[in-house]
């Protein structure tokens, strides 16, 4: 039976870990701090404390030991008056370009643990910062800082001086542009006549063939056409063609023509962007090839771009994250491949505490492997931090 | 310094500027003195051009003083538009300015094109070999009509921040460009009394004109509810609500949005929400309240459709010819009281 009391008692213990983390580990300020709101989810406190601002990092980190924040955010805007109690009276002066990348965005997130689905919110980021914002937006790497969010995903702020007055239509038209979302596929393929025939006096044409963009092209065209070159190869490379092509969810009958036309002499032509293929493959291939290509930032259904939100709070940078104990930690563009949360965002001290755990955890954290049944247990304080954040255990 | 027919073409440009500070009248001048009736003239005709037919107009450019008359009737309009006062006005002339330089724009040489664009702190990249236009993305964003899907940056080619455009694009992108500071210029002025003293019969006129308008315009009907006449992402969220299903945050908030949009009271409104399975009151109504402005300093307005698609709530299937007409939901509303009012 777990009582209402070791519930506060877990609770208790996240609180004094974060206080005393605080309490020696500075929490660096973000740019124009004094421009910033701020806000915090306490421990044990009801909703959220808004509408603060610090003008001495002192301050802030007083605030922090003293009460221990589960949760801190700060304002990707800046304001004129930071504190004011109402959004209108903020004065807004400008915000960076944010964009949250969270596991849950991502289709089949519920069947994944968390280490796999953090892998897969990276792959998604890495697209994001390789392909969209340093590729095609051209942002500079030194405006541009990555960090973990503590949780279950990644953080980008862009801090371009040309962006940060950007409304939000126009950030609309950026998140727009990364998903994908309005590609006009008679912009992508087109129909050119392979040849023409004269009856009288004029001439028709005569036999139709479907071109795509070359992967060379600026923007969407060449990535999509890169996309297909991809899924073409994937699929002719695979054991059972026709099965992964009914995977991605083409009729049985479309594949077995698709599977029979893919010859050598047929991928080199779709190369060189000769596609020569019914509609119903065309838009297989289209549909295919954006999924492969853009970043999933919405699942489409239940949550908003963060990235449009120009008065959005965002989880303050070196902070940490309340349901995991883990460190909201810059990483750097060249080592973003190699991160990896469970090891590099880990900052809560070892010392030992005992636990009782709900069920088995199968764990590798900090460079250890944990193998715990589920009984009481005594592990060290970061794992069991992020085990009660997580609720996945109580303390003894 | 450029030739004085390109000043009185484009009367915006810093040259223009330049050329009646050095060779122009006072103002005491400009407005009393015989010799510039003609320009006073034309600085009207500009105004009720813009009005009219969304372009200032062209006028004979033949002889040096046909130019110089021009050139004086731009600031000469300006100063009017000004003490007209009323903000649409003000951007409806703003507009006719740049349609007409675009017009214009659309049959000089790239050159002269790059020259604009630099004069609007548009950003562009030339390249002489292969003739084309890259334009920075930011302008782009600011400027180019993206609601049209042929403008959306996704059906176009950008790479490091540049995007191509063709001269026609560009043309059309500077036109935004032109509107904006006009009408950013205009806003910020006062009206000079002179001006007005001097130009009091024509002010009243363009007052006058505005004001019928714009009770032609409030006199469109709102009536009860009907929830035949709702748009489908509108009937879409209500039905899920109705039925218990989860709705994003995005859809219930456009839907009170809409509604309290229409007049509906946070009585009504909270009666709507009530058949959902999961309905508290209290929390709707607060909720409810913070959206309306009855407890929050703002009251939110309805997002438009392209807002709507961005957060998947416009259900693409279902868009009928209606849909396809308007941008905002709630034109799609009073587009079907509009047609049932048509019905005989």
């Amino acid at each position: 039976m777990r009582t209402g009391n070791s519930v506060q008692k877990s609770l208790e213990f996240l609180k004094n870990t974060f206080q005393t983390y605080y309490a020696s580990n500075k929490v660096k300020l973000p740019e124009r701090f004094g421009r910033r709101e701020f806000a915090f989810v306490l421990f044990g406190g009801k909703g959220m404390v808004r509408h603060l601002g610090f003008d001495k990092s002192e301050l802030l980190q007083e605030f922090l030991s003293e009460r221990g924040a589960q949760h801190a955010y700060y304002s990707s805007a800046y304001y004129q008056y930071p504190t004011a109690p109402k959004m209108v009276e903020k004065n807004w002066l400008g915000a960076e370009l944010i964009f949250d990348l969270d596991s849950d965005h991502l289709p089949n997130a519920e069947q994944m643990g968390y280490v796999e689905s953090l892998l897969a919110v990276k792959k998604e980021f890495i697209k994001l910062i390789d392909d969209f914002l340093l590729g095609d937006f051209g942002f500079k790497e030194k405006y541009m800082e990555l960090y973990f969010s503590g949780g279950r995903g990644y953080h980008c702020h862009v801090k371009d001086p040309a962006i940060l007055d950007l409304d939000s239509n126009e950030r609309r038209e950026i998140v727009d542009y990364i998903t994908g979302r309005d590609l006009q596929d008679s912009l992508i393929f087109h129909e050119q006549a392979t040849g023409r025939k004269r009856y009288g006096g004029h001439s028709f044409t005569s036999g139709k063939s479907l071109k795509m963009p070359t992967p060379d092209q600026d923007g969407w065209k060449g990535r999509i056409s890169r996309g297909i070159i991809d899924l073409v190869y994937e699929i002719k490379k695979s054991d059972n063609p026709q099965k992964r092509l009914e995977e991605y969810g083409v009729s049985v009958r479309d594949a077995e023509r698709l599977v029979a036309e893919l010859s050598e002499e047929r991928m080199r032509r779709i190369q060189d962007g000769m596609l020569d293929q019914s509609k119903t493959i065309r838009k297989f291939f289209l549909n295919s090839a954006l999924r492969k290509t853009a970043v999933a930032l919405t699942a489409g259904e239940t949550d908003e771009p963060v990235t449009c939100d120009v008065k959005r709070l965002i989880r303050l940078p070196s902070s940490l994250h309340g349901k995991t104990g883990l460190k909201v930690v810059k990483i750097n563009i060249d080592e973003l491949k190699e991160f990896n949360p469970l090891r590099d965002a880990v900052v809560l001290p070892e010392d030992p505490v005992r636990i009782a755990l709900q069920k088995s955890v199968n764990i590798q954290m900090n460079n250890q492997h944990f193998h715990l049944e589920n009984s009481d247990q005594e592990v060290p304080s970061y794992l069991a931090v992020f085990l009660i954040g997580r609720k996945q255990a109580i303390l003894l | 310094m450029r030739e004085l027919t390109i000043l009185a073409k484009y009367p915006f440009l810093q040259d223009t500027r330049q050329f009646i500070k050095e060779n122009g009248p006072s103002i005491d001048e400009l407005l009393y003195n015989p010799p510039y009736e003609r320009a006073r003239i034309i600085g009207i005709e500009r105004l009720d051009n813009a009005l009219k037919h969304r372009d200032v107009g062209s006028r004979s450019l033949a002889s040096e003083s046909d130019c110089i008359m021009e050139i004086l009737s731009y600031p000469l309009a300006r100063m009017v538009a000004v003490c007209i006062g009323d903000p649409y006005f003000k951007k409806r002339y703003a507009l006719g300015e740049a349609s007409h330089m675009y017009k214009q724009l659309l049959n000089e040489s790239t050159s002269f094109l790059l020259s604009i664009a630099k004069e609007l702190d548009v950003t562009v990249q030339y390249n002489t070999e292969k003739n084309t236009i890259k334009i920075f993305f930011k302008n782009y964003l600011r400027n180019a009509p993206t609601r049209y899907k042929e403008w959306k940056i996704v059906n176009r080619g950008i790479r490091n921040g540049f995007l191509s455009v063709s001269h026609k694009d560009l043309a059309r992108i500077l036109l935004e460009s032109l509107r904006k500071r006009i009408n950013k210029e205009l806003v910020t002025r006062k009206c000079d009394s002179n001006v007005y003293d001097l130009f009091s019969s024509d002010i009243k006129r363009f007052q006058y004109t505005l004001a019928t308008q714009q009770k032609k315009m409030e006199a469109t009907p709102v009536g009860k509810i009907s929830v035949e006449k709702l748009p489908p992402c509108m009937t879409e969220v209500l039905a899920a609500i109705q039925s218990g299903e989860n709705v994003p945050h995005m859809g219930r908030f456009s839907l009170v949005a809409f509604l309290s949009s229409l007049k509906l009271s946070t009585a009504e409104i909270l009666k709507l929400f009530s058949t959902a399975p999961d309905y508290q009151e209290d929390k709707t109504k607060y909720q409810v309240e913070h959206i309306t402005g009855a407890s929050s300093s703002t009251e939110y307005k309805c997002p438009g459709c392209e807002k709507m698609r961005t957060y998947g709530i416009c259900p693409v299937d279902k868009m009928d010819d209606l849909c396809k007409k308007i941008r905002h939901p709630l034109s799609y509303y009073n587009n079907k009281w509009k047609q049932e009012k048509q019905k005989p």
